[in-house]
């Protein structure tokens, strides 16, 4: 399966969820595939995409919002690794963190991360958190389903083939663009509200205020 | 109670009053007093998991920084020595984003500081704060516990009007009545 593919299967099962994804090709070939309102794109940040998405999962807490789904990347998640201790200590129960897993910093000449020796999904057991697997389209398909049927936190960990999609363009987008339509999606969904943003964009106050 | 306690207490108020929906901590001597006045309010609340420990300052940033987009405000409360971890992710993720935060740290580089080597971080922290454009603001042995409470909590406001992280940095040192640190 490449991450393009597992993308895919992804954004066809959350089209009512945030997702926020990890910076570089995944989060460009993310957008590729569909480019909407709930999705979260850090640009950079490396290391912070689990960290975030803890984060967003504890806000949402006690919201219409059941889950928050993370794409982080093998190579990313090792960047911040205390992330999992983290979740595993906190239990954010709308975590969905999905560790898409090529064995490689694609996004930086391929070259090998420790997920070729190390499995992440078994520290991810260490960490105290539930972990289900996936290595083909299918299975992912099937492991998305088990995870939004109950309480997190889940993580997925999938395995991809190394390399990124060809022709997949940039992402040039400023990131306050990107965050003020995400938190506007969001906050509206957390409110219970499921119409377009246009009815609800000078509805939704602005933060904390 | 000393002057150290009452701006302990009156930053843990200042924080209680921002309505700060969780607070991230690295621990610290220092801060400590701090925390355990948060969790006291929490514990009197019925008990609430509202303040925890981050494992690094860069984590604290991701979970506590990304609270806004749900429409909530959050606190870190740390070392000023940690803002050398945290800064890809100050910069990044809560300026880049335009993402209101408060961090609340105490300094380890300025008089009273025991540890010759943390100096070699912590004085640099307003230069370099300054230099990414985070607003920074001071309280020391000069500033009431009153103004401490107040500068704190005008800073939270500061960062949410500004849609930006938001720094104070506090020297506990107390002059002639010093005598503690992390």
């Amino acid at each position: 399966m490449r991450r393009i593919e597992a993308l895919r299967v992804i954004t066809s099962a959350t089209a009512d969820l945030p997702v926020v994804a990890t910076c570089a090709a995944t989060s460009r070939e993310l957008a590729a595939v569909a480019d909407r309102d709930n999705h979260l794109y850090l640009l950079d940040s490396m290391g912070l995409t689990s960290s975030v998405g803890t984060g967003l999962a504890l806000g949402v807490a006690d919201s219409a919002v059941e889950h928050v789904v993370v794409l982080d990347g093998d190579g990313s998640l090792l960047m911040n690794l205390n992330a999992l201790a983290t979740a595993g200590y906190l239990l954010p129960e709308a975590l969905v963190l999905v560790i898409l897993d090529n064995g490689s910093y694609a996004s930086t000449a391929g070259l090998p991360t420790y997920s070729q020796t190390l499995d992440l999904g078994r520290i991810a057991e260490a960490c105290g958190l539930r972990v289900a697997r996936a290595d083909d389209t299918a299975g992912l398909a099937a492991a998305l389903t088990a995870a939004f049927a109950e309480p997190g936190p889940t993580v997925l960990h999938v395995r991809t083939e190394p390399g990124n999609a060809p022709d997949i363009p940039l992402l040039l987008v400023d990131p306050v663009v990107l965050a003020d339509r995400f938190r506007r999606w969001l906050t509206a969904r957390m409110a219970g509200r499921t119409d377009s943003p246009e009815r609800w964009a000078d509805e939704v106050g602005e933060v904390g205020q | 109670m000393s002057v150290t306690e009452d701006r302990a207490r009156g930053v843990a108020e200042a924080i209680d009053r921002l309505e700060c929906g969780r607070v991230g901590y690295v621990p610290s001597n220092t801060v400590a007093p701090i925390i355990l006045r948060l969790e006291e309010t929490d514990r009197a609340r019925g008990g609430t998991r509202r303040v925890f420990p981050v494992s690094r300052e860069e984590e604290a940033v991701g979970i506590i920084g990304a609270l806004p987009l749900t429409g909530a405000f959050g606190a870190i409360v740390m070392q000023d020595n940690g803002f050398g971890n945290a800064l890809t992710a100050l910069t990044t993720f809560s300026l880049a984003y335009h993402l209101p935060l408060l961090v609340v740290a105490n300094t380890r580089g300025g008089l009273g500081e025991y540890n010759s080597m943390i100096h070699a971080v912590s004085g640099g922290v307003p230069d370099l704060l300054a230099a990414v454009g985070i607003p920074t603001f001071r309280l020391d042995r000069r500033n009431s516990p009153d103004d401490w409470r107040e500068t704190v909590y005008e800073a939270g406001r500061h960062a949410r009007m500004t849609f930006r992280p938001v720094v104070v940095l506090m020297e506990f040192w107390d002059g002639v009545a010093g005598g503690r640190r992390a």
